[in-house]
């Protein structure tokens, strides 16, 4: 079999040393890790094929990967087998102005595309925390999220079409370049999200919008993350939708500052990061409301961004905010809870209490607009199992009351290894079965990805 | 412990969990943002030529997973540039330059040491002992009062480029140049002798008492580390607002670029000083790959010369596009990378280093 994979990929893009494959052996989900047998870097969709087809032939585990940040495990091999890279595959096909569209090879970075678009005056809006580094093949695995997605919405809404190679070798080209296209079930959407357990998305098309004219980034300072949390319903029922609604509680922002300087408020509990971007008109009209909203929500202060790049600083902080929160311990383990807008105040009140419950530090930060939470663990050391167990079982307790207040378990980073076992609570059993014949479908011999959805 | 020397080849023996500060080498969380910083990782789009795979293969080597012996470790200790672009990156402040010079104290010690690597510290250390030439003879004076500022003259600078040093003297003539003066000391540290690197910038410390001003951002940024920034002042910071005239060509403003030292930018934040001194003799143009490693990086264009120039190519490629008449380094290994790149291609824009380019403007 590896002579077949070498004759395919040729043999500079096959790796088979230990040492090769023992740094693909995880991702930057923390705890889990599966030591691959072989790492294999194909130039195309053709080679994808034939890899698959083998793997297949063979009932060898192949697990894609694009740049490995992501944070469910979704890319660990845990019963080994084949790490398929994607980070060949990196063009960038087209920009179609007229239509609005671009199309890229899978292991384009997410930034790359956005700087594609905006160069002919074009806009990606999905902006995952890990841009400059994720690729837009693994943006649609993950249906990734970001700073963004309350006013619009997350990668999926953005996906027009898709090329996959499905495991048994088949080359499907789902969608196409249509906004309005019903023919056949919404493939698309089955496989945005799927987290390379269908298909290995090869090329994507995806939906542009007209890069905003303006956009403005400001901060509101509250005593504690709960207050800033009533800040948020207060925005919302204003009759404004910013494009950015973030918020850190202390912890966060004394990590952030660390790494960024950016002379944040030395002693509020809590800080809500807005902005938003349209005309210059509307954004100002929008920063009146927000502002007014937050200081009839008790803000201790707003701030409102000079200039681009003060905007960008403050967004970039916002976007390193779980990296830097490793400054605080040795081991971070993150999660992603979701709940209706409304219960934000509610959940992050819970969570305080959960917390010191277990005898954990949890630091908070998430998308408030999305009512997407990132409580955070900070261990002192990866070696403490004791705290460990600890974290999990507050953790456990945080994703049953999230589903408790109408949520669920992952928002945006996605199931893979790591949120597995807590899914079925999430989804019931029927549902699960449906996604266990679902994966039967596409990957009859079970190679692909195995160990996450529909396993 | 006695004899620095001694160090690093004791610490050969099987202790691998010995070779890594844990504290440092527990920050990292593997989230990945370092890779588009990575020179090497644009070269191969592989993890193990990361600075996040460099990091995991050392976890390997610290808890055995990996024996000290294993290839991919001695080849991926030796394909890093050591330039430090993955630091301003991290949110999480690993200390990779930091990690490198462990993993190298520990990797090229004894047979595994590479050969060229062997021969040029052997170099350097020769160097020293090279005599202080024509203009900068005259100013040497000994002994130098604690309250002085020293020039200090590189090892590799003294020998190849020593009119870098003259003028650096003539833009700031109340320098002292002391004649007795070693090298600092970053040559062993990045290559292998971390104890050695540390005792010669000590004693370069102890020869050099009051504030040192060094031509070489290389140098600034090892030996602030083990004698404190406070006493070391890179040229163009020494120089700010201190420069005058212009650099012209056939009647108008030169057009220069500059090639940032990668310690000088990533081990000690200095980059805007540099390119302020630039502005204000000439018309500065900006490659989009200024703050890029040039592939010089210290002994490695000596020792991988195929993968320092895979690396240089492309910013040649760069200068050429630019339109530029020079192009200025701030670390002399930079200099010669520059120069030796741009024969090849039979550019004609020079290369300069930035103390060569403000003299002219001087006079």
């Amino acid at each position: 079999m590896l002579a077949e994979l070498r004759a395919i990929a040729g043999s500079e893009n096959l790796r088979l040393a230990d040492g090769q494959l023992a740094v693909y052996a995880r991702d930057a989900t923390p705890l889990f890790r599966g030591m691959p047998d072989a790492v294999i870097a194909p130039a195309d969709t053709e080679q994808v094929a034939r890899i698959l087809r083998l793997a297949t032939d063979y009932g060898i585990p192949v697990v894609p990967r694009g740049a490995g940040s992501n944070l469910c495990a979704g890319t660990v091999p845990l019963t080994g087998g084949i790490v398929m890279s994607t980070v060949r595959m990196n063009r960038i096909l087209e920009v179609a102005p007229e239509e609005m569209l671009a199309r890229a090879e899978t292991g384009v970075s997410t930034m790359a595309l956005g700087d594609a678009a905006a160069a002919h005056g074009l806009f990606y809006p999905p902006d995952p925390g890990s841009r400059t580094v994720s690729t837009i093949g693994g943006n649609v695995a993950t249906c990734a999220g970001g700073l963004r997605g309350l006013k619009y919405g997350v990668t999926r809404n953005y996906v027009l079409g898709l090329t996959v190679v499905l495991p048994t070798g088949e080359i499907v080209r789902t969608g196409g370049r249509l906004w309005k296209d019903v023919a056949g079930y919404d493939l698309t959407r089955l496989i945005t999200g799927s987290e390379g357990t269908l298909g290995v998305i090869t090329e994507v098309t995806v939906a542009l919008l007209p890069d905003p004219s303006a956009s403005r980034t400001g901060v509101a300072y509250f005593d504690s993350l709960t207050q800033a949390g009533r800040a948020v319903s207060g925005i919302l029922t204003a009759g404004v939708i910013p494009s950015t609604l973030e918020f850190l509680d202390r912890s966060c922002m004394d990590a952030v500052e660390q790494y960024a300087h950016l002379g944040l408020h030395p002693d509020a509990g809590a800080l809500l990061l807005f902005g938003d971007d349209g005309d210059e008109a509307v954004v100002a009209r929008s920063f009146e409301r927000i502002t007014a909203a937050c200081e009839d929500s008790g803000a201790i202060g707003v701030q409102t961004a000079g200039d681009v790049t003060e905007s960008e600083a403050l967004l970039t902080a916002r976007r390193c905010t779980l990296p830097a929160l490793s400054r605080l311990g040795s081991l971070t383990i993150l999660e992603d809870a979701s709940v209706p807008r409304p219960r934000l105040a509610e959940m992050v009140a819970r969570i305080d209490a959960i917390a010191a419950r277990h005898r954990v530090t949890m630091a908070t930060f998430g998308h408030a607009g999305d009512g997407n939470l990132h409580p955070t663990c900070v261990l002192e050391s990866a070696e403490d199992t004791e705290g460990i167990a600890r974290a999990e079982r507050a953790f456990a307790e945080v994703f049953r009351t999230a589903i408790e207040l109408g949520g669920t378990i992952t928002g945006e980073h996605g199931v893979g290894a790591a949120k597995l076992p807590y899914l079925e609570e999430r989804l019931g059993s029927a549902q699960m079965d449906l996604i266990r014949r679902i994966k039967t479908a596409f990957d009859p011999a079970g190679i692909l990805n195995p160990g996450k959805l529909g396993s | 412990m006695t004899g620095d020397d001694k160090v690093s080849h004791t610490s050969s023996v099987s202790h691998t969990g010995s070779v890594f500060d844990p504290q440092l080498l527990s920050r990292c969380i593997s989230c990945g943002f370092c890779l588009p910083a990575c020179p090497t990782y644009a070269l191969t789009g592989d993890e193990t030529s990361s600075p996040r795979g460099r990091i995991t293969l050392m976890r390997a080597l610290a808890s055995g997973t990996l024996p000290p012996d294993d290839p991919t470790l001695a080849e991926q200790a030796s394909f890093c540039l050591g330039c430090r672009a993955c630091e301003p990156v991290c949110p999480a402040g690993v200390q990779y330059g930091e990690l490198l010079e462990q993993w190298r104290g520990f990797q090229w010690t004894g047979r595994r040491r590479p050969l060229a690597v062997r021969f040029l510290v052997f170099a350097a250390e020769r160097a020293w002992a090279h005599r202080i030439a024509g203009r900068l003879r005259g100013a040497a004076r000994t002994p130098v009062a604690a309250s002085q500022r020293s020039l200090m003259l590189g090892c590799f600078e003294r020998s190849l480029f020593p009119e870098v040093s003259r003028s650096a003297l003539a833009l700031a003539p109340e320098l002292a140049v002391p004649v007795r003066q070693g090298c600092c000391g970053a040559l062993h540290a990045h290559n292998g002798e971390p104890e050695r690197g540390g005792k010669l910038a000590r004693q370069l410390g102890a020869q050099l008492p009051g504030q040192i001003v060094t031509t070489a951002g290389g140098c600034a940024a090892y030996l602030s580390t083990v004698i404190g920034r406070e006493r070391v002042v890179e040229l163009s910071e020494y120089l700010q607002n201190r420069v005058t005239g212009q650099v012209r060509i056939g009647g108008r403003l030169a057009r220069v670029a500059l090639q940032d030292s990668c310690h000088l930018r990533n081990g000690l934040g200095v980059w805007r000083e540099p390119r302020a001194l630039l502005r204000s003799v000439a018309e500065y143009v900006e490659l989009p790959g200024a703050a890029r490693c040039c592939g010089a990086a210290g002994t490695y264009a000596l020792v991988r010369p195929r993968d320092s120039r895979r690396v240089l190519d492309p910013k040649i490629d760069e200068i050429e596009a630019a339109g530029i008449d020079y192009v200025v380094a701030v670390n002399p290994g930079c200099l010669r990378q520059l120069r030796q790149g741009l024969r090849r291609r039979k550019s004609s824009v020079r290369a300069l280093h930035i103390a060569d380019l403000l003299r002219l403007a001087a006079d």
